[in-house]
């Protein structure tokens, strides 16, 4: 699997649609709903691309509902990198792999 | 030649813009993007404009409308910043509206005409989530689509942080 990470509207998704395969977007959101952090991400490791928004970079939010859905998102996003062979950081459109390689087209 | 400088607040991406420019060759023209609402802004300006004659810089505003600007020489050319323009373009009555991305990128592309080095600071603003109040979304996207739109046309992209520049596109050259 090849997890897409980046800032929003950063080309994550523009970037994901090259490599083809099966692909599930902003999964940043499923975090916050799900009970168990570990079996989702086993679940989402079974498509071949995942792309999920940073959203830990701003300042602590005051909501705490707010709160623990950064933190889930987070958490989600190290748990999809360890089990990553490909880690993609988006800026600006351009890719960095922090991890691994991409597959071969 | 196009350079895309990108950072967050004081980040100290417009003081390495400049360090650019300085290594460029002459004339200097800056781009002003700061809308003046008052006596406290246009005293801000006042000095900023004088800090930069220092440095050969001849300061043209541009708070609206970079597709309309005629430059009066070629040399280099500090935009400053994509953040500010988007914002005015955006808002003001007299700004291009929801055609704001669109209308930057133009300019971008008219002033890579009329110039032989053009510097670009914009701003890092993507990495804090998305629960803004109001209209901050529509914000984001526009120069989102300006950033990612310039990074690709761009000869280097660069950027800033903490003062130090890590380039993602390109290099700093001699």
């Amino acid at each position: 699997m090849v997890f897409v990470t980046g800032p929003l509207c950063s080309g994550k998704r523009t970037f994901a649609q090259k490599l083809g395969g099966r692909q599930v977007y902003d999964v940043q959101d499923l975090a916050a709903d799900a009970a168990d952090l570990n079996r989702l991400a086993d679940e989402l490791a079974d498509y071949d691309v995942v792309t999920a928004a940073e959203v830990g970079g701003g300042v602590v939010p005051i909501d705490p509902a707010a709160r623990a859905a950064r933190e889930a998102a987070g958490r989600l996003a190290c748990l999809l990198a360890a089990r990553a062979d490909c880690v993609v950081q988006m800026f600006c459109g351009l890719p960095t792999i922090l991890k691994g390689e991409l597959p071969k087209c | 030649m196009l350079t895309l400088v990108i950072g967050g607040a004081a980040s100290g991406k417009s003081a390495y813009a400049e360090s650019l420019c300085l290594r460029a060759p002459l004339p200097r023209t800056y781009l002003a993007t700061m809308q003046v609402w008052d006596a406290e802004c246009a005293a801000r300006v006042a000095k900023h404009r004088a800090m930069r004659a220092e440095k050969q810089f001849t300061t043209v505003e541009c708070p609206l409308h970079l597709d309309r600007v005629a430059l009066p020489r070629r040399g280099t050319v500090l935009l400053e910043d994509l953040g500010n323009l988007v914002a005015n373009e955006l808002y003001d009555p007299d700004g291009a509206g929801a055609e704001t991305a669109a209308a930057i990128l133009r300019g971008i592309d008219k002033m890579l005409l009329q110039c032989d080095n053009l510097i670009v600071v914009s701003n890092e603003v993507f990495s804090g989530g998305a629960d803004y109040a109001g209209d901050t979304d529509r914000y984001l996207r526009a120069l989102a689509a300006v950033n990612n739109a310039a990074a690709a046309r761009a000869d280097r992209v660069v950027r800033v942080v903490c003062g130090i520049p890590v380039y993602y596109k390109g290099s700093e050259g001699p």
